[in-house]
C-alpha cells in the first residue's frame, strides 16, 4: 500500500523534476554545471538573488515588528472581539496573496484610498505615500501578510509559559519591563526564531506579490524562473535559475526543520496566564497608535478591494453592481482571453478534484507513514514539501509535453496535479498528528471484535478523524482556490482560474473587475474554512 | 483438552525480555488470573492470546487448535481493555453492536435483540442511545464488558479492567464480575495487577515476575505454600529469613538463622545450602516460646497492631491484639517452610 503514494509521486513528482535537473545540467546530451556556473556571473541572476534575500530578510523584520505587539495583545489582555482578532490571525493561511497585491494597490498605491483622503484632508498637490513598486511595497504587503504567523506563535508561546516564573521575579524585586527582559522574553524567543524561520521561507520563496507590486525590476528567484520559463521563453536558463533555486530552498528548509527541534518550546505547564483588561490603566494608551495603524495596515487593504468592487467605474454617485454583472455574464473578456464566469467554473472545477486528491494522497501517505517509521521513506513522501510551486510548475510543465503525463494535457490536469502537490502536505501535518493521537486500542478492540485491518480503518479511524479531514479538505480547497504560482506557470489560453483572472486584470488596471473578482475569491476561500469548521462541528458534536 | 492453552510463549522487545517462555493452560469455564507488577510481562501475554502481539517464539492453542498465525479477527476471543477503548464516534448500542455487526455479521433485528440481552445483563438496559462520554467509570467499563462478549467468543480477555475504577467501586464490580463470568461459564484470562484482587476474582491465579510465570496455583496455596520468594512477598505480607540448612531429617530440616536454629518444613535441598525460611505474620504466637524478639514500634490497624520486631538483626513483623514493646517472646504455630533462594 504504500506504494500506491510513491508511485504517484514517481510520476507527478520525481520524474518531472528530473526533466528540470537534465533541462539545467545537460548540455548537447552531456551533464555539465556550465550553465550553473554561468548563472552565477550573470548581474541580474546575482541581482535577482541578492533582492530576494534582501526583500526576504526585510519582509520577516516588518512581519515581526508588527505581529509581537498583535501576539502580546492576544496572550496578555482582554478586550471585545479578541476571538475575532484571534480567528483573523488565521488569515495568511485563506487570504490568496494576489488579493492581498490588489488591496496594497488600492490602499496605498498613489491614487489609493489612503493618498487620496489625505491629498483631500490637508490640500496637498502630489501623494504624501509613495510606497507602492519599490522593495518598501514589497516589504509592507510581505509584513501585513505574515505578521499574524508571529502573532500566532508568539500568544500560543506566552500563554503557554508559567506564570510562577514572572511572579517570582516580581517578589524578587525586578520591575515589570525588567521581568519582560529576564523572563519572559528568554522564554518566548525560541517561538519568536521559529516563526522567523518560518516567515523568512515564506518571503523568499513568494510570487504573487513580488510579481504584481515589483515587476521585473523587482522580481525574486520565483519569479525571475517564471520570467525566463515564460515571458522570454528560454526554458535552459529558466531550468538553470529553478534548480539554483531549489537548492537554496533546500538548505532554508533543512535549516528550518533542523532549527525546528531546537526553536521548539515548552508546552504548557500550570496555571493558564491572567489577562488584563485593555486600557484598565492609563499607560495602555501607548497601546492606541498600534491599533491605529495595524486596523490600517490589516483591515485598509481588505476594505478597499471590497469598496472598490462596488465602485462605479467613471465618476458616478452611490455603489454599483456593474463589476459583478460583467464577471456573472458569459461574455468573453479580452485581458484574460476568456470569460470571467469560466475562471471561476474553472477555480471551482479545480479546487473540488484538488481537495479530493490531496486527501486521497495525504490519509495514503498518512497511513504508509504509520506503518512504517523509515526516515527515507518520509524524505521521499514528503519531498515536495521542499520545492516551490514555481520550480514545481516548471517541472509539470516540461512533463506534460511528453508521456507519460502528456496523455493528461488536454484538461486542467497539470495545475490539478500542481496543486495536490503542494497542497497535501499541509493535509499530512492537519490529520497526522490526531492520527497518532487516536488510541491504538480503539482499531484493537475492533479487532478482537472481528474486524478485519481495513474495516477496522474504514468503521474506527476514519470516523475518528473525520473532523481533521474535513478541516484539511476545506484548507486544501482554499489553498488551491488561491494558488496563482503555479498556475502562472502552466497556464495557456483558456485556463486562467480566478487568480491569474485577478492579475490579468490588475495589469491592464481594470480594478473594478479585479476587485468583483477578488471579493469573491476571498469570500469562497474563507467561506470554504469557515463553513467547513462550522459545519465538521456540527456533525460531529460530542465526538473526540 | 484445555480450552487455552500458552506454550512456551517468548517475545523479546530489544533487550527487553517481555514474556520469556511462559505456558499454562485454562480450562473450559475456569477464570485464570495473571498477576505480577507492572512491567511484568502479563500484558503482553494477553496481547499474544488475542493475537495483537506476535510471539518471537511458542503457541496459542484453542479448544485444541493452534491459532497462533491467525489475526485478532479471526481467533474468537474477546478483549476488554485496559481503558476500555470505547468507541467515541458510536453510541453505548454501537459499540455493544460492533462484533455482531464487522464480526459476525449479523441481520440488524438479530443485532439489536441481542444487544438489548446483552446490556439487561450487565445491569444497563436502556443505555443504547447514550454516548460514550456520557457515562461514568463503572457504566463504562459494564458496555465495555458487553462489547467483548457480543460476539460469543470462545476466551474472554481481561487486561486490569478494574484498574481505572476507584477504590470502593472496584471491589463491588469485582464480585460482580466473577458472578457474571461464572454464570455464563466463560473461559476467562484476567491481567491485575491486585493481588487482592487476583485471589478475590480467579479460580487460579499465574504469578509472573520479569517475564516468566513463577507459580500457578488456586489462591490458598499459593498464599500458603508459595514456590519462590517473589511469590510468597508479592501476595500477603511475608517474614523472609535467609538462612543456612544444617542437618535434614525426615520432612523436616534445621536451618541456622543469624546463629538460631530453627526447624522448618518443605522440599529441603543438601545441607549447607543456602535458603529461606518463609512464615506469615500470623503464624507467630507472641507469649510463651524459644525465640525472642525485640520490638521497634507497632502500628494500629484498626482490628490489630501490626509489629516491627528484630530477631537478631533481621526484620520480623507480626500481628497482634495490642501495642506491644520491649522483648517478646514468641513461637510458630506451624513450622516455617523453606524456599530456594
Amino acid at each position: 500500500m504504500a506504494l500506491l503514494p510513491l508511485l504517484f509521486l514517481a510520476l507527478s513528482f520525481f520524474l518531472p523534476l528530473w526533466q528540470v535537473l537534465s533541462q539545467g545540467l545537460k548540455a548537447e546530451g552531456r551533464w555539465t554545471a556550465a550553465r550553473l556556473a554561468q548563472l552565477l556571473s550573470d548581474p541580474y541572476v546575482l541581482h535577482l538573488l541578492r533582492f530576494t534575500l534582501k526583500q526576504a530578510l526585510l519582509s520577516s523584520l516588518f512581519s515581526l515588528a508588527l505581529g509581537f505587539p498583535l501576539g502580546w495583545l492576544l496572550a496578555r489582555y482582554d478586550f471585545p472581539g479578541k476571538e475575532a482578532a484571534r480567528a483573523f490571525t488565521l488569515v495568511p493561511f485563506v487570504l490568496p496573496p494576489i488579493t492581498v497585491a490588489l488591496g496594497f494597490i488600492l490602499f496605498f498605491g498613489n491614487s489609493g484610498y489612503l493618498n487620496r483622503f489625505l491629498i483631500g484632508l490637508f490640500g496637498l498637490s502630489s501623494p504624501p505615500i509613495k510606497v507602492l513598486y519599490s522593495l518598501w511595497g514589497i516589504v509592507l504587503a510581505h509584513a501585513f501578510y505574515n505578521a499574524p504567523v508571529f502573532a500566532r506563535f508568539v500568544s500560543a508561546a506566552w500563554e503557554g509559559l508559567d506564570p510562577g516564573l514572572t511572579e517570582a521575579a516580581r517578589t524578587l524585586g525586578a520591575r515589570p519591563f525588567s521581568v519582560f527582559l529576564t523572563v519572559t522574553l528568554p522564554q518566548i524567543l525560541p517561538a519568536i526564531l521559529s516563526a522567523f524561520a518560518l516567515v523568512f521561507v515564506f518571503c523568499f520563496l513568494s510570487f504573487a506579490i513580488p510579481l504584481a507590486l515589483g515587476g521585473a525590476r523587482y522580481a525574486t528567484l520565483e519569479v525571475g524562473v517564471y520570467l525566463y520559463a515564460r515571458v522570454y521563453l528560454d526554458q535552459g536558463q529558466a531550468a538553470a535559475l529553478a534548480i539554483l533555486e531549489l537548492v537554496i530552498a533546500l538548505g532554508l528548509t533543512y535549516l528550518y526543520i533542523r532549527g525546528g527541534g531546537i526553536f521548539t518550546s515548552r508546552g504548557q505547564v500550570g496555571r493558564p496566564q491572567a489577562t488584563v483588561k485593555l486600557f484598565s490603566r492609563p499607560r495602555q494608551l501607548f497601546w492606541l497608535p498600534y491599533l491605529f495603524l495595524s486596523v490600517l495596515v490589516f483591515l485598509g487593504p481588505i476594505g478597499a478591494v471590497i469598496a472598490d468592487s462596488f465602485t462605479r467605474p467613471w465618476q458616478g454617485q452611490g455603489p454599483t453592481l456593474a463589476w459583478y454583472g460583467m464577471l456573472f455574464s458569459p461574455a468573453q473578456s479580452p485581458f484574460i482571453g476568456g470569460s470571467p464566469l469560466a475562471s471561476m467554473a474553472l477555480s471551482l472545477e479545480v479546487a473540488g478534484m484538488t481537495a479530493f486528491l490531496a486527501l486521497g494522497l495525504g490519509i495514503l501517505v498518512c497511513w504508509a507513514l504509520r506503518r512504517m517509521r523509515s526516515v527515507l521513506l518520509e524524505a521521499l513522501l514528503m519531498a515536495p514539501l521542499a520545492v516551490s510551486s514555481v520550480v514545481l510548475g516548471l517541472a509539470l510543465l516540461f512533463a506534460f509535453r511528453r508521456p507519460p503525463l502528456s496523455a493528461l494535457a488536454s484538461g486542467p490536469w497539470s495545475i490539478v496535479l500542481a496543486h495536490t502537490l503542494i497542497v497535501y502536505p499541509l493535509v499530512v501535518r492537519v490529520i497526522r498528528p490526531l492520527w497518532q493521537g487516536l488510541d491504538p486500542a480503539l482499531v484493537e478492540a475492533a479487532r478482537t471484535l472481528g474486524a478485519g485491518g481495513f474495516l477496522a480503518f474504514l468503521t474506527v479511524e476514519l470516523p475518528l478523524l473525520s473532523r481533521g479531514i474535513l478541516v484539511a479538505g476545506a484548507f486544501a480547497f482554499a489553498l488551491s482556490m488561491g494558488e496563482m504560482t503555479a498556475v502562472a506557470m502552466l497556464s495557456r489560453p483558456g485556463l486562467v482560474t480566478i487568480p491569474l483572472a485577478i492579475y490579468h486584470f490588475l495589469s491592464a488596471r481594470r480594478f473594478g473587475a479585479a476587485s468583483a473578482m477578488a471579493t469573491i475569491l476571498i469570500l469562497t476561500t474563507a467561506g470554504a474554512v469557515f463553513l467547513w469548521e462550522y459545519m465538521g462541528r456540527r456533525l460531529l458534536r460530542g465526538q473526540a | 483438552m484445555a480450552k487455552l492453552e500458552a506454550r512456551g510463549l517468548t517475545k523479546r522487545f530489544g533487550e527487553v525480555v517481555a514474556a520469556q517462555d511462559v505456558s499454562f493452560r485454562v480450562e473450559e469455564g475456569e477464570l485464570l488470573a495473571l498477576l505480577g507488577p507492572s512491567g511484568c510481562g502479563k500484558t503482553t501475554v494477553l496481547r499474544m492470546l488475542a493475537g495483537l502481539t506476535p510471539p518471537d517464539r511458542g503457541r496459542v492453542l484453542i479448544a485444541g487448535e493452534d491459532v497462533t498465525p491467525l489475526p485478532p479477527e479471526a481467533r474468537g476471543v474477546g478483549l476488554v481493555f485496559q481503558n476500555y477503548a470505547l468507541f467515541p464516534h458510536l453510541t453505548v448500542f454501537g459499540n455493544v453492536a460492533y462484533g455482531l455487526r464487522f464480526g459476525r455479521r449479523l441481520p440488524r433485528r438479530e443485532r439489536s435483540r441481542n444487544v438489548r440481552k446483552l446490556l439487561e445483563l450487565v445491569g444497563l438496559s436502556g443505555y443504547e442511545r447514550r454516548r460514550i462520554h456520557e457515562l461514568s467509570q463503572g457504566e463504562a467499563q459494564r458496555v465495555a464488558l458487553a462489547r467483548a462478549l457480543a460476539p460469543q467468543p470462545r476466551v474472554l480477555l481481561l487486561d486490569e479492567p478494574l484498574s481505572a475504577l476507584d477504590a470502593a467501586l472496584r471491589v463491588e464490580l469485582r464480585g460482580e464480575l466473577r458472578e457474571l463470568l461464572k454464570r455464563l461459564s466463560i473461559t476467562a484470562v484476567h491481567v491485575t495487577h491486585d493481588q487482592e484482587e487476583a485471589m478475590a476474582i480467579a479460580d487460579r491465579v499465574g504469578v509472573m515476575r520479569e517475564g516468566r510465570l513463577e507459580q500457578v496455583d488456586r489462591p490458598p496455596e499459593l498464599y500458603e505454600r508459595p514456590r519462590t520468594p517473589f511469590v510468597a512477598s508479592f501476595l500477603g505480607r511475608a517474614n523472609l529469613w535467609p538462612g543456612v540448612i544444617v542437618s535434614l531429617s525426615s520432612g523436616e530440616a534445621l536451618v541456622e538463622v543469624a546463629g538460631v536454629r530453627i526447624p522448618a518444613k518443605g522440599e529441603a535441598p543438601a545441607p549447607g545450602e543456602e535458603v529461606y525460611v518463609f512464615f506469615r505474620p500470623e503464624h507467630v504466637v507472641i507469649g510463651e516460646g524459644p525465640y525472642e524478639a525485640e520490638v521497634r514500634h507497632a502500628e494500629f490497624l484498626g482490628d490489630r497492631w501490626q509489629v516491627h520486631a528484630r530477631f537478631h538483626r533481621l526484620p520480623l513483623l507480626l500481628f497482634a491484639h495490642r501495642a506491644l514493646g520491649g522483648k517478646v517472646q514468641f513461637r510458630f504455630r506451624e513450622p516455617p517452610r523453606l524456599l530456594r533462594r
